[in-house]
């Protein structure tokens, strides 16, 4: 093989002016390079498929998860799919699909030892960081609004573009209840993208791809766990998973965005720290030799550090949320649970064909925690009852005790008593059978 | 070519990590157009200070300018107009060759025809559609030279380009590097092997415990370097040791392994092989263990003397065990 002087490329140095290449030219490789993996386009094809094969499983089977908030209605409105998929996705389901970009973004670059080639291109470290991070939000954010989309198509298409009961029991209109779903996947992509800055963090810090991907989904389950300790509003309103059940406030009248607002503070807050110390490591980091992802000794203990320090912040918080004063009274479960129930008693009534006898009645609830005897009321709790008297001249005077199961973020579900409501399922005018609305219903208080 | 006559210039570097001085006062400068080659033993900091030159370690104390613009801070970036790789090239496995190199050339601003340019240069065409996981390391090797190529640089710092190729592929590199010193690029690369560096550098900078110990024109070098060294084996090496102390041109030690290493210019190396015929000493076999250069490169690290020390001790032994 013989080479000429003609074969080299012959040396055009630039001129000192030259601009180099910013975060944009970075992001571009980042976004080739995303899309050129296994995993990123697994995560897609989750997105894209999950919301259909579960929709489509809802509808082939009786049963409905009737647990999760929208559950009950899965059959009913294709609305309910993407809410029920929105609140799957924000115990862990979040977390994990935008660490397994975020989470190695970095980290990546160890296990293939190629730091040294990317930082000796044109780009500042700088520009490398500002890129690196910029694609990472945007598979993120690409993520949140696939998932919205087909979860969304997935309802229309499997279960029909109808109307859906909200929260505080009232019937919105399809189109309503589409705008609704956009805004709380809108308002989930907040917490995810604070998210995504913790994987860049882990990303950074670790070097090993397998704690940037696995450490903010794991951070996520032990904060959803943490924030089932208590329902102290303080300690949850630090807590970054908190922010995901913001699209509860949407569904409630009249809207409640205190959370949102809140979510919107603490993510910000997460969202800057995790980014500043992570760009500080990257600045300073001196690249003296790769070590191939894993790391040694040194990225073990590194990472057995940075588990002593979570589990001990985690402690401390797991004490605080004990000492943390609920802000769940008896006048907020009473006033919701009869506002509530009031309304789905227009609901069944409508369905039932005498929208008529709805007309003109009262409610007075009286709600009290059984394991609380003669004392006060409060908390989150399975033993609540609700002691339901209604009044109307068409509907006449009826007492209904209803059980309440209240979770710490203030949600509940209550189940009537079927001898006085009517059984699971009635029968329309028409001759269809539908879900009876009061036979039991969820419902969220609005956090002051 | 305008501007700066000194393309590299270092100045008192120095660097720590953690007890290990990998840099101790280095000085260094590098015209533009040369082919300058970075020798040392493992440890003598050839790569810490490649590293330095890539921006990516900073130095304790000193300073570098290359091109006429000194390195800032730790981050700012690998100065415009340099180019190359340290340790091996490493590119992402799961893209292919040229795809590795599309998005090099956009980090670096260059147009993306420049790709197959430097593909052809570096006789990866055919390969290119080649995800780089399933490439040879020599293939690798080139591709890393292809993604330093991409910038057209005015300072190709490279370290050891030559390692896993073989020696056709070697050879192509050497004159590759010497024909983009002929277009104007000054060429930095390190590496363990003199007798490579031999046939393509202009001028060596000798490295041993993170210092310069030697630096001069590869002319230079070879003049001041010494004897070349023999292998001999003969049938009573202990009266060949003693003819051998009798020359003063000839220096001979007892190898432990069952050999003489023996330094001598070629006509005093004649004149002794003739004088061991004269002493009734039969000579089995005679072979070039080292050549000038490496000799030079031996003594100039210090390795010769630890090395003949050790082996002088251990062939005495042996010698004296065989008497």
């Amino acid at each position: 093989m013989s080479v000429s002087t003609a074969d080299a490329p012959l040396s055009v140095p630039r001129s000192s002016r030259h601009r180099a290449p910013g975060a944009g030219a970075v992001f571009q490789v980042e976004v080739a390079k995303i899309s050129a993996q296994f995993l990123p386009r697994l995560v897609a094809a989750a997105c894209l498929i999950g919301p259909f094969v579960f929709a489509l499983i809802m509808r082939t089977q009786t049963s409905v998860p009737a647990d999760t908030l929208f559950g009950r209605w899965v059959h009913t409105s294709g609305f309910a799919i993407p809410f029920v998929v929105l609140g799957f996705a924000g115990i862990a389901g979040f977390p994990l699909l935008t660490s397994v970009v975020a989470g190695d973004i970095f980290a990546g670059e160890d296990r293939h030892m190629t730091w040294k080639t990317v930082l000796t291109r044109s780009c500042s470290r700088k520009a490398v960081f500002a890129g690196k991070a910029l694609a990472a939000l945007a598979f993120s954010a690409t993520m949140v609004a696939l998932l919205a989309l087909s979860s969304t198509v997935a309802g229309i298409l499997l279960v029909g573009w109808k109307p859906l009961i909200n929260l505080s029991g009232t019937v919105m209109s399809p189109g309503r209840s589409l705008a609704l779903v956009l805004q709380g996947f809108g308002m989930a992509l907040i917490p995810t993208l604070a998210f995504t800055c913790m994987a860049i963090l882990f990303s950074v810090a670790s070097r090993n791809s397998l704690a940037g991907v696995l450490g903010p989904p794991v951070t996520g389950l032990v904060m959803v766990l943490l924030s089932m300790m208590g329902s102290g509003l303080v300690v949850r309103s630090i807590l970054l998973t908190t922010p995901f059940e913001a699209w509860h406030g949407l569904l409630v009248v009249p809207r409640g965005l205190t959370l949102f607002l809140l979510g919107l503070v603490v993510s910000t807050v997460y969202s800057y720290l995790c980014l500043s110390a992570a760009w500080a490591m990257v600045r300073r980091r001196e690249f003296t030799g790769e070590t191939g992802g894993v790391g040694g000794a040194a990225a073990w203990k590194r990472l057995g550090r940075a588990a002593v320090i979570g589990l001990a912040i985690a402690a401390v918080v797991a004490v605080a949320a004990a000492f943390d004063r609920t802000w769940i009274s008896s006048h907020r479960v009473e006033d919701s649970v009869g506002a509530t129930f009031s309304n789905l008693v227009r609901v069944q009534q409508t369905m039932l064909g005498h929208p008529e006898r709805a007309r003109s009645f009262t409610v007075s609830p009286f709600c009290a925690r059984e394991s609380a005897g003669g004392g006060v009321s409060q908390g989150a709790g399975d033993d609540w009852v609700c002691q339901l008297n209604v009044n109307g001249a068409r509907l006449g005077q009826l007492g209904l005790s209803y059980t309440v199961v209240v979770r710490p973020n203030g949600c509940y579900t209550a189940e009537g008593p079927p001898g006085l409501v009517g059984g699971q399922r009635i029968r329309e005018p028409g001759g269809h059978s539908a879900v009876n609305p009061l036979y039991a219903f969820d419902g969220c208080l609005i956090a002051p | 070519m305008a501007g700066p006559i000194t393309a590299i210039e270092a100045t008192g570097l120095v660097k720590q990590f953690g007890d290990v001085r990998a840099l101790d006062g280095l000085d260094m400068q590098v015209e533009r157009g040369e082919v300058r080659g970075l020798v040392g033993p493992n440890g003598a900091g050839k790569t810490t200070l490649l590293r330095i030159m890539f921006g990516l370690v900073a130095p304790d104390h000193g300073s570098v300018r290359m091109l006429g613009s000194e390195l800032t801070a730790l981050g700012s970036g690998t100065l415009n107009g340099v180019a190359g790789f340290v340790e091996d090239p490493r590119l992402h496995p799961y893209l292919s060759a040229r795809r590795n190199l599309l998005l090099l050339a956009r980090m670096d601003g260059v147009p993306p025809n420049r790709v197959d340019e430097v593909l052809r240069v570096v006789r990866l065409t055919d390969r290119a559609g080649h995800r780089v996981g399933s490439l040879s390391s020599g293939m690798r090797q080139r591709l890393g030279l292809a993604a330093a190529l991409l910038r057209s640089p005015a300072v190709l710092l490279l370290d050891e380009p030559t390692v896993g190729l073989d020696p056709a592929g070697a050879k192509q590199v050497q004159h590759l590097l010497r024909a983009l010193a002929a277009s104007g690029v000054t060429v930095l690369l390190s590496s363990h092997n003199m007798t490579e560096l031999e046939g393509v550098c202009d001028s060596v900078t000798v490295m041993r415990q993170g210092r310069s110990v030697w630096e001069g024109s590869m002319a230079r070098l070879r003049e001041e370097a010494p004897a070349p060294a023999h292998r001999l084996w003969t049938t009573d090496d202990g009266r060949a040791l003693d003819v051998a102390r009798a020359d003063p041109r000839v220096r001979a030690v007892a190898d432990p392994e069952g050999w003489l290493t023996v330094s001598a210019e070629p006509a005093d190396l004649e004149r002794y092989v003739l004088s061991l015929g004269h002493a009734d000493i039969a000579v089995r076999r005679l072979e070039p263990l080292m050549g000038a250069l490496e000799s030079m490169f031996l003594e100039l690290t210090g390795a010769r003397e630890e090395r003949a020390r050790d082996d002088a001790d251990e062939g005495a032994d042996r010698i004296e065990a065989a008497r």
